[in-house]
Formats: C-alpha cells, sequence, structure tokens
C-alpha cells in the first residue's frame, strides 16, 4: 500500500491533481514544474470564441 | 634563492623551476616565437624577479609566479606569448573554478528537497527526490562540466555560459543525437533485437502493441530526446490483420465442431481458409472484400463437411461476426496495455519514462481505423485509477479527403478524436493541409505525411538527399537557441545593429552545430546498438557495426531555435505583434530572416539546418534572470519570471482564439524544425465539445501545422472525479486536503464505478 494510498482511507492531506501542459507533453500535477513555469501557467489568459473579443 | 613555493590551498612545495620552463615553452612554442633556450633564459629571469621582490618569509604563491612569467614574456618581447600564456592561465582558472562550482552542485543536489531547489526540477519528468533521479542530475552536472572545459570553444562558452544562447541537452553533448521517427512497420519485419535477445516478428495485436512499446524504450537508450512513432496506425494494423486471422478460424472451427458434433477440425479448417487465401488472394480481412472471401470459403466448407449452403454460410457469417468483436476487444486491450506501459516503464537508469509521441488518423483501412478507435477509447478511459496518461503524446493528423470532411472515411474517428482531446488534453493535432506539409504529401505513402515528435519536432525536407523528403527513420541531432530579447536589448532600439547581431549570433550557432556534429559524425554503429544496428535510423541498415555513422547522421537536422519573439518586438520598437500589425510584419520580418540563414547555410554545407521555435521549459526562466540582472526590469521586456515560448503572443496577453491562431498560423510556414500553436480555454470542454472543434478548424483551415488546445483538467483522487475543480470537488464535496468519511466514500462508490479502492483501507 503507498504512502498516498494510506493517507487517502479518508482523504485528509491529500490534495487534487492539477495536470497542464508544459511545453507540448503533460506533467503529472504542477509539484514538479519549476518556478518559471509555474509563473508562465499562473499568467495564462483564456482565449475568448467570440472573433471580435 | 627560491627554494619552496606555497600552493593556491595553502601547501608549500618544493620549487620546482622545470615545471615552470615547460609551462613557458608550450607557449613559446604554440605561437612559434620561441624555443627550449628562450625559455629556459625566461624562467632565469622569472626567478630573479621573484628572488628579489618577494616577502622573504613567506615562500611565493603560484600566482605571484605566474604574474612574473607574464611580466618578463612581455618584456623580452615575446607578446603573442605572453597572450597565450594569459588565455592558458585564464582556462585553467576556469576548470578550477568549474571543479568547485561542480561540488556545489552535486551537493545541493544529494542534500535538498526537489521542492527547495528549482535546478531538481529543470526537467518535470525526473523525480529529483529518488536515488536514480539523483543520480541522473549528478551525471548530468558532471558531464555539463566537462564539455564546456573541454568540448566548447572560448567564444561558445561564454556565450552558453552567460544565456547569449542555449545549448539544448547539454550534458548529452559528447554522447548522441536528438530524436527519431521510429518506423515500425520496417522495424517489425523478420523481428530484430533490443541487445538482451531477439524478438520474432510479432503475431498478434496484443505482441504488436507490446514490442511497440519496448521499440520505443530501447530507442530512448541510445538518445536523450523524445522516440516517436510516425505511423501508429499503419504500423498496429498488421497485428490486428492477424489477430482477426486467428480468431476468425477459431470461432469457424469451434461454430462447425458444435454443428457437426466432433472435435479436432482445427487443422482441416485451418488448411481450407489458407486453400481460400490463395484462390481469392487475400486473407480472412475485417469488413474487406469479405463477401467474395467468406462464399468462396462456403463453398469449400459445403463439399468437405456435405453441408446445405445456407447452414455454411450462417455459420462463416456468425464466426465473423464473434471474430470480430473478439478482436476489438483484443485490440482495446492491446491499446490499454500499451498506453500504461509508456506511462510506467523507465528508461534511462529508471529515473524518467521514455518520451514518446504516436501519431495517427490517416489510416483508412479497417484493421487501421480498429487501432485508431481503440488507442482513443484507452485514452479516454486513462489509467487504474481513471488518472489522465502523460504519455505518450497523440497526434492526429487532420487531412481532407481523409477525415476532414463529413464524408471523409475516417470522419468518424476525427469526431472521436476531439471528445477525447477535450477531456484528456490528447491528441494534438497536425494539420496535413498546411501549404508547407502539404508540399510533402503523397497518397499511399505514410513516409510523407508529417509527422511530430517530442514538444514539437518536425523533419521533412532533405537538403543532403533531395530524394528523401519523409519523415521516417529521421530526426534532429542537435539544437541551440538564441536569446533574441538579449539581442535586441543590446541594440537599444536600433534595427540595424540589432540585425547585425542576430546574423553573428547564428554564425556563432551555425558553427557550433557543425562542431557537434563533427564528435557525433566519428562515432559507431555499435555505440548505438538499437538506433543503427537495427536499421531504426534511415540508411542504418547498410552499414557495418564498426562503421562510423557521418554519413547517414546527414539525414537529420541541425536547428537553430528561438526564443521570446515578443519580448524582442517591444524592446526594439515598443509593442509586440499581438497588439499591432505593424509589430506582426515586424515579427515576420525577423524570422523570415532567420529562416533565409538556415536555407542558405544548408545550401552551403548540403546539410539540413533548420529554424525551431524552440519549447523552452528550463530555458524560459534562465534567459530572463540573467537579462534582468545586467538591465533590470524592463516592463512587457524582462519584468516576468519567463520569456514567452517562440513565436507565441504572450500567455498574459488578452485576444481570442481566432486572433491568436491567425496572428500565430504565418510563423508556423517559416519555422520548419517544429513548431506548436496553444489556444487556452475555459471550463469543462469535455461538456463543450462543438467549441473544441471550431478550434481545431480553426486551425487548419488558418494554415496551423501543429496546434493543441489547453483546459485544465483536475482529478480528486480521493473519488476519482475528472473535470475542472474550483475550490470544492464537485463529486465528494470536500475541499482541498479535507477528509470525507468512509461511510461517505462507500455511498460514492455505489453512485458511480470509477471511485478509486484503497487496499487495506475497508
Amino acid at each position: 500500500m503507498s504512502a498516498m494510498q494510506r493517507q487517502s482511507i479518508v482523504g485528509k492531506d491529500v490534495p487534487f491533481e492539477r495536470i497542464r501542459r508544459i511545453t507540448g507533453y503533460l506533467v503529472g500535477t504542477m509539484d514538479k514544474w519549476n518556478n518559471a513555469k509555474k509563473a508562465e501557467e499562473h499568467d495564462r489568459v483564456k482565449h475568448g470564441l467570440s472573433r471580435h473579443a | 634563492m627560491i627554494r619552496s613555493v606555497m600552493k593556491r590551498d595553502g601547501r608549500v612545495v618544493l620549487y620546482d623551476e622545470s615545471k615552470i620552463v615547460q609551462a613557458i615553452l608550450k607557449s613559446l612554442q604554440a605561437t612559434g616565437e620561441g624555443d627550449a633556450q628562450a625559455a629556459q633564459r625566461i624562467a632565469n629571469a622569472v626567478e630573479a624577479y621573484l628572488d628579489k621582490y618577494s616577502d622573504q618569509e613567506q615562500p611565493p604563491r603560484i600566482e605571484q609566479i605566474q604574474d612574473a612569467v607574464e611580466r618578463e614574456l612581455m618584456k623580452y618581447g615575446f607578446e603573442q606569448s605572453a597572450k597565450a600564456y594569459i588565455l592558458y592561465r585564464a582556462n585553467r582558472t576556469r576548470i578550477r573554478e568549474a571543479n568547485t562550482s561542480l561540488m556545489r552542485t552535486i551537493d545541493e543536489i544529494t542534500n535538498v528537497d526537489a521542492r527547495h531547489s528549482d535546478m531538481k526540477r529543470d526537467n518535470a519528468n525526473i523525480d529529483g527526490n529518488t536515488a536514480m533521479g539523483s543520480m541522473l542530475q549528478i551525471g548530468t552536472a558532471g558531464a555539463k562540466a566537462y564539455n564546456e572545459a573541454y568540448l566548447l570553444t572560448p567564444e561558445q562558452a561564454k556565450a552558453h555560459r552567460e544565456g547569449d544562447i542555449h545549448i539544448h541537452d547539454f550534458d548529452f553533448y559528447s554522447l548522441t543525437t536528438t530524436c527519431t521517427q521510429i518506423d515500425i512497420v520496417q522495424l517489425f519485419r523478420g523481428g530484430f533485437s533490443t541487445g538482451h535477445g531477439f524478438l520474432r516478428e510479432p503475431q498478434s495485436i496484443q505482441s504488436y502493441a507490446a514490442l511497440a512499446a519496448i521499440a520505443i524504450q530501447s530507442n530512448q537508450n541510445d538518445q536523450h530526446g523524445g522516440q516517436s512513432i510516425p505511423n501508429f496506425d499503419y504500423g498496429m494494423a498488421p497485428g490486428v490483420a492477424k489477430s482477426f486471422r486467428k480468431s476468425y478460424i477459431r470461432k469457424l472451427t469451434e461454430s462447425l465442431e458444435d454443428l457437426l458434433d466432433t472435435e479436432g477440425l482445427l487443422e482441416e479448417i485451418t488448411s481450407m481458409v489458407e486453400q481460400t487465401t490463395q484462390k481469392t488472394g487475400a486473407g480472412p480481412r475485417l469488413q474487406k472484400d469479405e463477401q467474395e472471401f467468406d462464399s468462396a470459403l462456403c463453398q469449400l466448407l459445403c463439399q468437405q463437411y456435405s453441408i446445405q449452403s445456407d447452414i455454411a454460410s450462417h455459420v462463416v457469417d456468425r464466426a465473423r461476426r464473434r471474430a470480430t468483436r473478439q478482436t476489438d476487444r483484443d485490440t482495446y486491450q492491446a491499446m490499454e496495455g500499451f498506453v500504461h506501459n509508456l506511462n510506467t516503464m523507465h528508461s534511462r537508469a529508471g529515473a524518467q519514462t521514455p518520451f514518446s509521441s504516436i501519431n495517427y488518423g490517416t489510416d483508412t483501412s479497417p484493421e487501421g481505423r480498429m487501432v485508431i478507435r481503440n488507442v482513443l477509447l484507452a485514452t479516454d478511459a486513462g489509467l487504474g485509477h481513471g488518472e489522465t496518461c502523460i504519455f505518450p503524446i497523440h497526434i492526429f493528423k487532420v487531412k481532407e479527403g481523409v477525415n476532414y470532411n463529413e464524408d471523409d472515411p475516417n470522419y468518424d474517428l476525427f469526431k472521436l478524436s476531439m471528445k477525447v482531446s477535450a477531456k484528456r488534453l490528447f491528441p494534438n493535432y497536425v494539420f496535413l493541409d498546411s501549404p508547407f506539409n502539404l508540399q510533402y504529401y503523397k497518397p499511399g505513402h505514410p513516409e510523407t505525411e508529417v509527422a511530430t515528435m517530442g514538444c514539437r519536432t518536425r523533419v521533412m525536407g532533405n537538403t543532403f538527399d533531395p530524394q528523401r523528403e519523409i519523415s521516417f527513420g529521421r530526426g534532429n541531432l542537435s539544437f541551440t537557441s538564441i536569446n533574441l530579447p538579449r539581442l535586441a536589448l543590446k541594440s537599444k532600439g536600433d534595427e540595424a545593429a540589432f540585425y547585425k547581431m542576430l546574423d553573428e549570433m547564428m554564425d556563432l550557432v551555425a558553427n557550433q552545430l557543425l562542431d557537434r556534429f563533427e564528435i557525433q559524425a566519428e562515432k559507431h554503429v555499435y555505440n548505438y546498438p538499437f538506433l543503427m544496428g537495427q536499421g531504426v535510423w534511415l540508411d542504418s541498415d547498410k552499414l557495418g557495426i564498426n562503421d562510423t555513422v557521418r554519413e547517414v547522421l546527414k539525414h537529420g537536422t541541425l536547428s537553430i531555435g528561438f526564443i521570446g519573439l515578443a519580448e524582442t518586438l517591444t524592446a526594439l520598437y515598443g509593442h509586440h505583434h499581438g497588439e499591432s500589425e505593424e509589430m506582426q510584419r515586424k515579427g515576420l520580418e525577423i524570422i523570415s530572416h532567420m529562416r533565409a540563414y538556415c536555407d542558405a547555410k544548408s545550401k552551403e554545407t548540403q546539410m539540413n539546418f533548420s529554424l525551431l521555435a524552440t519549447p523552452a521549459e528550463g530555458l524560459a526562466g534562465r534567459f530572463i534572470r540573467m537579462d534582468q540582472q545586467q538591465y533590470g526590469k524592463i516592463p512587457g521586456v524582462t519584468d516576468r519570471e519567463y520569456y514567452t515560448n517562440s513565436f507565441h503572443i504572450p500567455v498574459w496577453f488578452p485576444i481570442s482564439a481566432f486572433d491568436k491562431i491567425r496572428l500565430e498560423a504565418p510563423y508556423h510556414a517559416l519555422t520548419n524544425a517544429g513548431h506548436i500553436s496553444y489556444v487556452e480555454l475555459d471550463g469543462d470542454t469535455a461538456n463543450n465539445v462543438e467549441a473544441f472543434e471550431s478550434v481545431v478548424r480553426c486551425m487548419h483551415d488558418a494554415g496551423i501545422g501543429y496546434g493543441s488546445i489547453n483546459h485544465p483538467v483536475d482529478r480528486d483522487p480521493v473519488c476519482g472525479y475528472v473535470g475542472v475543480i474550483g475550490d470544492v470537488c464537485p463529486r465528494c464535496g470536500r475541499r482541498e486536503g479535507e477528509a470525507i468519511s468512509e461511510e461517505k466514500l462507500r455511498e460514492l462508490r455505489r453512485l458511480y464505478p470509477g471511485v478509486p479502492t484503497f487496499c487495506g483501507c475497508e
């Protein structure tokens, strides 16, 4: 049984996983990203679908 | 009279005049200015000088002696030799400092938690906290120190060290090349060897898929970049055909044995299928010429077992339906296994899963279509607890007439791919109709379809061998990126000065790539037992094990990359290309200029120089930190923690998806070594596939080469919910880090089949 599984018996201290694309490939949750890419992800704005945004 | 010398670490050792003579002689010989006699004369003068001026209480220090040597060389008129001696001294100092810094680096790798060490998170796919991950990082640090001190020219080392350029994968500088598109159709033909045993040609879709994963893993051990399969659908299809044939024979045998109330018909049926295969010219295939084959077989069955034709046809028909179902199930399991394998198997000292990509979407055979559908469904389902798969990168090849329009044969699979990508972030899309991709496309020749590997690498044109403008068996040899914003800052708004510096920098990079090529070219086939030894790389099958790889490597690309076009434009002209059409023109001018340089260099060297829109994972922060120190925080240029990726519109700049695509598309045409555009969509796109599709279609119509759509994919590992999670999980209602009761978990499990089970807790 993994350390995470022991903990997740009731979920205490278990974070949500947030998967994002880094530079073309995905990375399993962002805690392994370097600081620059974390900052970049934080700054991203969403792109609207209207043709006259 | 000098009797002793104090070394740098403070130890006192006996004075040895011959050492000084040797050092002086080396400098004199290097410039041709003098001989051993002259060296002796200067050494004597050095000694006399030290006798006169040094402190009598303490022996002279090494630095003092070296200062005296420089002085005396100058005094005696050996000016060139004095310069050579100074350079030599500076270089030794640099190596000594590198050694000290190397020890400090290893200390950090050993003792600091990766969460607190940015260096240890430089590559997000290496876990810097594990033993193997740390060992890999220590090796990397050692290789980098060695390569900088011994393999780069002082000019290249300075540019790399100070952030004018970045030599990617520098730890592997002397060892190998970047990546390859593995043609698995050719690799599987007749079987292959991994170096630890021979694998026979696979005979079912399960073994095809297992061997594809092994091929990626084996090749990853020979190269430092990503591994890609450009023809995943075409490559797996023969496995499906073999599985179907086996299943067809088995189901038919069982039905007939039931009907005739007998046993042991397998051999007879197999031989009748064989006869029919010879007669009709094709084996039993999934929905292809099936009527011709099935009725020919029926005739044989009627004769052999004296059964009526309608009964025979009924039996065959049922066997076909069952075999089709069985093959579909087998294919799904094979694809599921493949995806699981690539997310768990390790290469590179066990620290990293291979960087794998698979390209598909254009094989319209029933077998190929079965592969595409099932690999998409397996990705949609996710891993054991419903986790999103990180690898492989899926690339769906979009082509009009094949899958883009409603009446195209693979239109249904294109639609399915978007449904999956809207939930799982993969596949990405490569657009074969964009003119710079279409120019290579020949229907019926999958090797002429542009495919992508790793982050974005593309290899297609071939100056070295214009008859082989294909993706199969080729890849990138090495790439180095230029810090464009630095050049803009240096030129202080002077456009002419900027272009002049850009040309000089590209010269420096091109020469560095050629220098590295010389190192790579001298390797032998035995250095790459899989890549070259198994004929994966184009034309390597024509080489013997002891041959050098020089000529075949020339099929690969040498790529010049760049980062931060947006910041460059802002530094030069005050705005970036998202802000005005004029800046878009200026941006295209810069990138066209760089492309023209690469084309000219290709022509000159008869090698494949290409321009890369650099993926900038570690680089984004490295360049800007150095530029901030030198230039301070300049708004729009150096005031963030990262430079913008390649030619992208800055991630923080508000712009519609359609405008972003329209502005970025022309840069795809110029960056022939690879490119990608992203669009960020809000909310859970899984619930809005139409919006997702409108973006993919916009990319296709705008002439984007390679694109993908980002959207948040969150997962609660406790209840297994996948989608967008704000502060509260929509399924189980907990906040991050909060506990839920076991009772609640049991209740959720009754409602949702996907809730993970944790052994030992219930």
